[in-house]
């Protein structure tokens, strides 16, 4: 029997620190021997407004955050109202604040939480959220000792009023909301190597693990968790370079001259500073620069809606930079995943020596889940085709089958060359001959072929003799699983995750194919991916389902849209 | 002479160009203080100046418009060890890529900018550019141009007193010369305004 998913969510202004007593939790759960998926929704502002931070977990691997709510702590009287749609008959809600008048609340259970008092008691009015961690450690009847100490370790220098802040939340409920206790089973691990991760932090540690050592951002709301998780590391990773450029045109074009000059190196933005990376992108394919770019996507267009979630840019990427060259644009679908693009696209950069663009969005970039301790991985790292003694005549981009040619590093003797951003000859020098024009032009795009081959393949979840193909990319991958966990006709679906958006690879059309059945999901107004898939082969959908507000798919909906 | 710096490509300037004197200047100086040309990377902008990157037989990138001060400071970051210039015009350098400029010098980053500054888009057969003075008609502006013009110098050294910057007119051969070798020499971040007349276009600026 699977274990049951339960969720709590902590809502509040900003400032009052709501993402880090979610994360809190969310260690205290993993201590406990939890799997948990993590989501928060904040406004784009500083102080005050609305934040919420959401937690699922189980025993079980939990895929993705759910929409409703077993237990809802709003930190300040009246932020629960918002969220009666995530409440059901049986939800407890506690607020600082008396039972509203009847009417207000639709659903639920209402408690009256005197948060300010208690905070005040213990003398900081800034505890308030830790004394609903208190209150949530003995709902589920957590060992209060091993949470103090994490507590502890967490606030350091604050640890004795966080400690009492957790024992007055603790022992107002056990006096006052006894009833409320839940019946839950834990697997207590104070030693657990499982670890809570953003999308963004796991993206950064399989950068650092797969080599990486230059990173230039400008900050970017959703991608900026990667900048400040990296420019942290530059201590304990010394080779690493983590440079905070005057603008996304200077960032692009410092990478391309870190990548020239040997560095495995990335660069991170939303989608608008990824249109103005763009005219670098295309100088990238043309001089055959490995360049990553980790685009984190938000609803556009302009500026959009800051601090949410789109899958809205994945042709933004694919077309991004004018004129026609190779790239490679791939997605992944989980924090693991994201992990893993981190390498994966520094080695895709060495070897093909062109654009790499890893596609996440806010919802898994911003969003955390506990996982394998990723900063003890190790990983493949490959460096291309490198030449190390080049001959007198060596040319960098000689014409090759595949289409790589061996590059040497400055500082090579004999390997001179123009990286140029005009077509050119094999030495790199410009040409406006026709044929040779021609000729460059097909060596580039013969890499489209070895970029298949390498190119991180389709996950096919699920029975291919299924009734329906469920396909979809990136983020929508969580909600996806975790609603198939729940469907009661679960057995009439497969699921296809495409990884590698492009070049798309053949397989793909083979398999969409052995299904009579196909709904595509996608976390935008426009069905993308069917747009690609329609791009490449004779492909009708039979339903396509699209979310384009903001907000993630969550399972519950999901389900509902399946069954 | 056998000459370690240059291809075998014959510059394809105008007859006259001033820009062979820069050329010629900087395979002196870099000949004369023995840069290695292993170590050498120019990185040259978009422009008749530019053009100069097939005429180089070092390691080189010839940069999107604007975009060689970025390029060359991310080289300079990722290995400290190498010679970085840049070689561009008034257009790419204090026009698209002013931005790029102001951080570089902010950064004193030890990369070496040389700027062919004719105070027109030569290659663009002659518009008005960041440097061509107040009411010049040029093809981009018939009835005169309204704008102030930049003034590099003076600009770069509000920026960041640290640096180094100067200007120098193209036919003083001996003090051209001695600024590249100093700019060249200076621990730090160097700018040469190369102060020069365009064969082709220039006589619209009289």
């Amino acid at each position: 029997m699977a274990n049951k998913v339960y969720t709590f969510k902590i809502a509040g202004p900003a400032g009052l620190g709501i993402k880090s007593i979610g994360q809190l939790f969310s260690k205290i759960l993993i201590a406990h021997g939890f799997n948990l998926a993590d989501y928060s929704e904040y406004p784009s502002l500083v102080r005050g407004g609305h934040n919420t931070y959401q937690i699922s977990f189980s025993l079980d691997k939990v895929f993705a955050p759910h929409y409703q709510i077993n237990a809802f702590f709003a930190i300040n009287p009246g932020h629960w109202q918002q969220h009666q749609s995530e409440f059901n008959s049986k939800t407890l809600i506690f607020s600082d604040e008396e039972n509203p008048e009847s009417g207000r609340m639709e659903k639920g259970i209402f408690y009256n939480l005197p948060l300010k008092t208690l905070a005040n008691e213990i003398g900081s009015p800034l505890v308030v959220n830790t004394i609903s961690l208190g209150v949530a450690v003995y709902l589920l009847g957590f060992d209060l000792n091993l949470t103090k100490e994490i507590v502890c370790g967490f606030y350091q220098k604050f640890s004795d009023l966080n400690s009492r802040a957790i024992q007055a939340g603790y022992d107002y409920a056990q006096t006052n909301f006894p009833k409320c206790k839940l019946d839950l089973k834990t697997k207590i691990n104070p030693k657990t190597d499982q670890q809570l991760y953003e999308g963004n932090e796991s993206y950064g540690w399989g950068f650092l693990a797969g080599g990486g050592n230059f990173y230039a951002a400008y900050p970017m709301t959703p991608a900026t968790g990667a900048l400040h998780f990296l420019a942290a590391k530059q201590e304990a990773f010394p080779n690493i370079k983590v440079i905070h450029a005057e603008d996304e045109v200077g960032v692009a074009n410092m990478g391309a001259g870190a990548a020239f000059a040997g560095a495995r190196a990335a660069v991170g933005t939303s989608g608008g500073g990824f249109a103005l990376m763009n005219e670098a992108v295309s100088y990238c394919g043309v001089a055959e620069i490995g360049l990553v770019y980790y685009l984190v996507s938000r609803p556009g267009p302009a500026t959009g809606l800051p601090t949410w979630t789109a899958q809205g840019d994945l042709m933004h990427a694919i077309y991004s930079g004018h004129g026609e060259f190779p790239k490679v644009v791939m997605a992944p679908g989980d924090i693991d995943e994201s992990f893993e693009m981190g390498y994966q696209s520094l080695n895709l950069a060495a070897k093909l020596q062109t654009p790499i663009i890893v596609v996440s969005d806010k919802f898994l970039g911003e969003s955390s889940a506990s996982t394998n301790n990723l900063s003890k991985i190790k990983v493949k790292i490959e460096t291309g085709d490198i030449e190390t003694k080049p001959s007198q005549n060596y040319a960098r981009y000689k014409f090759t089958p595949n289409g790589i040619s061996p590059l040497t590093i400055p500082g090579t003797p004999n390997g001179q060359f123009l990286a140029n951003s005009y077509e050119h000859d094999e030495l790199g020098f410009s040409t406006e001959d026709a044929q040779v024009s021609q000729k460059m032009f097909d060596k580039r795009m013969a890499k489209n072929k070895l970029a298949i081959k390498l190119a991180p393949k389709a996950n096919l979840f699920g029975n291919n003799t299924a009734k329906t193909l469920i396909i979809s990319w990136g983020s929508t991958k969580g909600p996806i699983l975790e609603a198939l966990k729940d469907l009661p006709n679960k057995d009439d679906f497969a699921f296809l995750q495409i990884k590698t958006l492009w070049p798309i690879n053949p397989d793909i059309k083979n398999i969409i194919n052995g299904f009579s059945n196909t709904v595509v999901i996608e976390n935008n107004g426009t069905g993308q991916l069917v747009t690609l898939l329609k791009s490449q082969f004779d492909f009708n959908p039979t339903k396509i389902h699209l979310r384009n507000d903001g907000r993630p798919f969550f399972p519950e909906e999901i389900i509902k849209l399946l069954k | 002479m056998t000459n370690n710096f240059r291809s075998n490509i014959t510059p394809t300037w105008c007859p006259g160009c001033q820009n062979y004197l820069v050329y010629a200047a900087l395979q002196k100086n870099f000949a004369d203080l023995k840069i290695n040309v292993d170590n050498l990377i120019m990185n040259y902008d978009i422009g008749c100046a530019g053009n100069m990157a097939d005429f180089f037989k070092t390691y080189g990138a010839h940069t999107l418009h604007g975009r060689s001060i970025a390029m060359a400071m991310g080289e300079k970051i990722v290995n400290p060890n190498l010679t970085v210039c840049v070689i561009g015009g008034d257009g790419g350098i204090y026009g698209e890529g002013l931005n790029h400029l102001v951080a570089a010098a902010r950064a004193n980053i030890n990369i070496k900018v040389f700027v062919s500054n004719n105070f027109l888009y030569s290659l663009t057969t002659g518009q008005t550019s960041p440097t061509t003075p107040k009411g010049a008609h040029t093809k981009s502006t018939p009835t005169g141009n309204i704008n102030e013009p930049i003034h590099p110098v003076e600009l770069l050294k509000t920026v960041n007193q640290e640096i180094f910057v100067e200007s120098v007119d193209v036919k003083d051969i001996p003090k051209l010369n001695n600024t590249i070798k100093r700019a060249l020499e200076f621990s730090g971040f160097a700018l040469v305004d190369i102060t020069q007349e365009c064969v082709a276009f220039g006589k619209q600026l009289k």
